[in-house]
């Protein structure tokens, strides 16, 4: 489904991604880990075609995105639904109104079937009491279950992207976005998660890649990634064993949830 | 002197760019007028965020530069005992340079820097992006319509700011300069002729016009969180001013001679 073939990518003078080679399969359930600045967002917006490489192809469904213009790209973006960052949910209008906007620009639903279609879509993600309010009146993982929600109403995507679902919210509301995560990821859909919490990564996926100064440091499952010696690997695994987190604690003593 | 040659350079090509991607955008959104999807609800909003929006403000501002002009004219003509000129002079000054200007310089700044900071937020927090992964357009959805509000509020509010200047003068006339009203009005209606009108109705069409384009440009091209925005709204409205001064001389210079009024 998704081949980055010798990709690189600067911004300016600093430079994001080093000859970046890997493949994702469409039934695939990836987390991409790393820290901050380690180019793990510009991968998810290179596959949408937000931006384009320095050098390198990237292959949809094996046809190169990275020749073709901006009108020409929205046949490959369909094929995936995206959720940014806190969610990127449009200010000035509703709930009802975000989850509903691609339904008013490619659909001629009448007002009631528009009504009764959001509130099942919100009712899937546990808030259709948020439907009359605005985005600042959401908590942060109302804004998420939202957005989620948006992202499944705009087409019927092969595969999801997720970037950083799960930053900012406390341990519950992280657990339910995960839970939420897997639940849509039926009928062999895949998804690719962007994230820097181990914690969350090994409750939803199953390969993970992890990214260290722009190139692929990491390709490989659970069991190889909990034994990786890798300095840096394990600091971030550390993230598990934290006396408080007992969450990330069960999860380790199970040997991950199977999902 | 290599490495500063570099940085000249660098700057150089970054603001042909900028250039290049300016002219683009007021190009592809100047078309979204002319070409499906139209979005009418999303025009309808922005010219009621910045026509009736503004309304007060112009009202309130062109009122006092009304009268503070008048106040100065009729000053400065009585010692020359011209006093019954400060009609005439007015509704010249008024309609033909003040008002557009002043009305475009305030529209700059109430409306131009809400439009660059509200493009701003929304490219920062992604929803931009959103728009283009749901496959609409952010030109047509988000600039044509501020481009379309701005070409017909923008001459819609010089023509109330003009109107209210001249009663703003007429009152300083009467009441303080006493001069005749009905002389005052008179002088008004000799100078409401095609070439000042049409000189006062061009010119906020190219103002909204440049204002629309330059902040909805700023807005898009802003980078790096709140400072990054900070600086795409300052610039927005600082380039805005600027081109509207620039514009304006080089409007009136060519409408002087096209008209044919000698100099």
């Amino acid at each position: 489904m998704i081949e980055f073939d010798h990709v690189s990518f600067s911004y300016g003078a600093k430079r994001v991604l080093k000859e970046l080679n890997f493949s994702i399969g469409p039934a695939e359930r990836v987390a991409i880990l790393g820290g901050s600045g380690d180019g793990k967002t510009t991968i998810l917006k290179i596959i949408l075609g937000l931006i384009k490489p320095d050098s390198g192809r990237v292959l949809i469904d094996g046809e190169d995105i990275t020749t073709r213009d901006e009108d020409d790209l929205r046949e490959a973006r369909m094929k995936f639904s995206m959720v940014f960052q806190e969610g990127a949910l449009f200010d000035s209008l509703t709930v009802k109104e975000n989850v509903a906007f691609c339904l008013r620009e490619y659909t001629h639903l009448s007002e009631e079937e528009i009504e009764e279609k959001v509130r099942g879509i919100l009712s899937t993600v546990g808030v259709e009491s948020a439907m009359r309010l605005m985005p600042e009146e959401l908590s942060g993982g109302m804004h998420r279950r939202v957005a989620l929600a948006r992202s499944l109403v705009a087409f019927d995507p092969k595969m999801f992207l997720y970037d950083e679902p799960t930053t900012g919210l406390d341990p519950i509301n992280a657990d339910n976005i995960c839970r939420l995560i897997i639940d849509l990821a039926h009928n062999g859909k895949g998804f690719i998660v962007v994230t820097h919490k181990v914690i969350d990564a090994l409750k939803v996926a199953k390969r993970f890649l992890f990214l260290k100064n722009g190139t692929l440091f990491f390709d490989g499952g659970r069991d190889e990634l909990m034994t990786a010696a890798d300095p840096d690997i394990r600091l971030f695994i550390s993230e598990l064993s934290c006396g408080t987190d007992t969450q990330g604690a069960g999860i380790l003593s199970q040997g991950g949830r199977n999902v | 002197m290599h490495g500063r040659g570099n940085t000249i350079g660098l700057r150089l090509r970054e603001l042909i760019y900028d250039l290049q991607d300016f002219y683009l955008l007021s190009f592809r959104g100047s078309l979204g007028i002319v070409s499906k999807p139209f979005y009418f609800k999303d025009t309808i909003e922005q010219m009621d965020y910045a026509g009736a929006g503004s309304f007060l403000i112009i009202v309130l501002i062109s009122l006092f530069v009304g009268m503070a002009l008048s106040l100065q004219l009729s000053a400065e003509l009585s010692t020359l005992g011209l006093k019954m000129y400060t009609g005439k002079v007015v509704g010249i000054s008024i309609i033909r340079e003040l008002g557009p200007v002043v009305v475009a310089v305030v529209y700059a700044g109430r409306v131009g820097s809400g439009i660059a900071s509200e493009l701003g937020s929304m490219v920062l927090g992604h929803q931009v992006d959103t728009l283009r992964v749901f496959g609409v357009d952010p030109t047509k959805k988000l600039v044509t319509p501020r481009i379309v509000s701005a070409l017909l509020m923008v001459p819609v509010l010089t023509i109330i700011g003009d109107a209210v200047s001249l009663l703003g003068g007429y009152y300083i006339a009467v009441n303080v300069g006493h001069q005749s009203g009905t002389f005052y009005w008179s002088s008004i209606r000799e100078v409401l002729n095609f070439e000042n009108v049409f000189t006062g109705i061009l010119k906020p069409f190219v103002f909204g016009y440049l204002i629309a384009c330059i902040c909805c440009f700023m807005g898009l091209s802003a980078r790096g969180g709140s400072v990054g925005m900070r600086q795409s709204t300052t610039r927005a409205v600082v380039f805005s001013m600027i081109f509207i001064v620039i514009t304006d001389f080089v409007l009136t210079r060519a409408l002087l001679y096209i008209l044919g009024f000698s100099i």
